[in-house]
């Protein structure tokens, strides 16, 4: 059984799966000095993405979670309302990566923002979640979250917040982003669709006088319409992507929350 | 004020059987004993004045320091054990930066008077395991000014650890006859510089010395520039106004 785990992640190494760094067998270095190690971290897979316009913004993930080759379950959302006991709450967060890590951190995060509200007496805006999330994973910078947060909300002037994440707490607010396993996946095409990158008016010239594709403010069912491309497509070309699709939609009125299946296979 | 003297005057966290806390009332009167402060807040702003008592020729004035910088939208005037207040506002600048730091927003002007009164029982013993950091109540009030984003606020914080919001406030030696000339005189419509006056004039009815340039400190909170002490030349402007009136 141990040659066989070794034997996979030697293939899945090839193949350049999340999952493929191959613990070494310590049964065959049985002579000479014995290296003990500890990795307490594991990838659970999966993907998020959120995009924002001027009066929303979409946070989805997909429901699958993963252990090497083994599904763990196809339903563990990765997509959380934060503060959600107040109604006026508007603040959502996605966590990709390891999920306990990313529970323990929407745990922490939901309590610090309910805390919030009794000691200050108001909602706690996402610009302040969004600083603050980052200091909590400063705060555990040698020993990190693993994951890629992703926090989402409506800001001050009433327009979509998104602010995107790495592990140690360095975060950006951004138009789109997309996490996780098929990050590489994803991203590329949110670029092309979201900002119209490398999408130039037809006749413009050539070389460099090409111009730009002036950038539009997309409609929520544009953007509901991307995500389910971007999810549908990398559940096709990703193995740890699939199962259902979870999707957060913020608005002013509330944050309304949508499951549709993906690919079970 | 002193009421027959009894068993429960010495232990600082026991209860007298009135249900009194004998230290923390006398706590108060040692406010009474301070010079006195004013704050009124306006829709444009709120102003801070302390009367300074400037003792002995050779004191320097500009020494004595009864209004302080918080953060840079919130202050505070002080009447009372000036010592005591230095840690109170120490507490009030560390959990003003720590909030900019965690939050990326200015601490709230009630939120920052709150954390000041959190200090304010924690003398005596202690609790197991947590050390207490005061043998007795703290000897000095505070009015806090600030603006956030709900405008502007004046609050006054008590050793007892209790605070309320006020329009506008007088503590100290003169507070009494300073309070009931507040009353009769302010009005929602006041302006900043009515509130300079109104807050000299106050003043001037209450203390001992001749109300001068330098033996009176102004300060105010706005908007647009937050908290601001007056300067030499400002004061000399200010007083100059009353004095022309």
């Amino acid at each position: 059984m141990a040659s066989l785990m070794s034997d996979t992640a030697a293939h899945s190494d090839a193949l350049g799966y999340s999952f493929s760094k191959s613990i070494p067998n310590p049964t065959s270095h049985s002579s000479g000095p014995r290296q003990h190690s500890f990795y307490p971290y594991t990838d659970n897979g999966g993907s998020t993405l959120g995009i924002t316009g001027s009066t929303f913004a979409i946070l989805a993930g997909d429901t699958r979670s993963t252990s090497g080759y083994n599904i763990n379950t196809r339903h563990a959302p990765k997509v959380f309302r934060i503060g959600a006991d107040d109604p006026s709450s508007r603040i959502v967060l996605s966590v990709v990566g390891f999920a306990a890590d990313g529970n323990a951190l929407k745990e922490r995060l939901d309590t610090i923002v309910k805390m919030y509200r009794y000691q200050h007496g108001k909602a706690m805006s996402v610009k302040a979640c969004a600083q603050r999330l980052s200091t909590i994973l400063y705060s555990k910078r040698f020993f990190p979250y693993y994951v890629h947060a992703i926090l989402g909300g409506m800001d001050e002037d009433g327009k979509g917040a998104l602010y995107s994440y790495d592990p140690v707490g360095s975060y950006e607010r951004e138009q789109c982003r997309a996490a996780g396993a098929a990050a590489s996946l994803i991203m590329p095409f949110l670029d092309n669709q979201v900002n119209y990158k490398n999408q130039h008016v037809p006749g413009s010239g050539e070389g460099h006088a090409l111009q730009q594709r002036q950038v539009t403010d997309l409609s929520q069912d544009t953007v509901q319409g991307l995500v389910r491309d971007a999810f549908t497509s990398a559940v096709e070309r990703h193995i740890e992507v699939g199962d259902g699709l979870q999707m957060m939609i913020i608005t002013k009125e509330g944050v309304q929350e949508i499951f549709e299946p993906l690919k079970r296979d | 004020m002193f009421i027959a003297r009894s068993e429960y005057d010495r232990g600082i966290n026991t209860f007298s059987p009135e249900g009194r806390l004998f230290q923390v009332e006398y706590s108060l009167e040692a406010i009474k004993l301070g010079s006195t402060a004013i704050g009124i807040a306006t829709s444009h702003g709120i102003l801070l004045g302390v009367e300074k008592r400037v003792t002995s020729p050779l004191l320097v004035s500009s020494s004595i320091e009864k209004i302080v910088e918080i953060d840079s939208h919130i202050g505070c005037a002080m009447s009372g054990l000036q010592a005591d207040a230095r840690s109170m506002i120490e507490h009030a600048r560390i959990e003003s930066q720590n909030h900019a730091f965690h939050y990326n927003e200015k601490l709230g002007v009630e939120s920052c008077t709150q954390a000041i009164c959190d200090l304010a029982l924690r003398f005596g013993e202690g609790a197991d395991g947590e050390e207490s950091i005061m043998s007795r109540p703290f000897g000095v009030a505070l009015l806090i000014a600030g603006w956030d984003d709900d405008g502007p606020q004046l609050y006054h914080a008590e050793p007892s650890g209790t605070f309320y919001r006020y329009d506008a406030k007088a503590i100290g030696s003169g507070s009494e006859g300073a309070q009931a000339e507040l009353q009769t005189e302010y009005h929602r419509s006041l302006t900043l510089e009515e509130a300079e006056q109104l807050v000299l004039k106050t003043l001037k009815q209450v203390m001992e010395e001749k109300l001068d340039a330098k033996n009176v400190q102004l300060a105010s909170v706005t908007k647009d520039k937050g908290f601001r002490i007056y300067g030499e030349d400002a004061m000399a402007e200010v007083v100059g106004r009353l004095e022309s009136n």
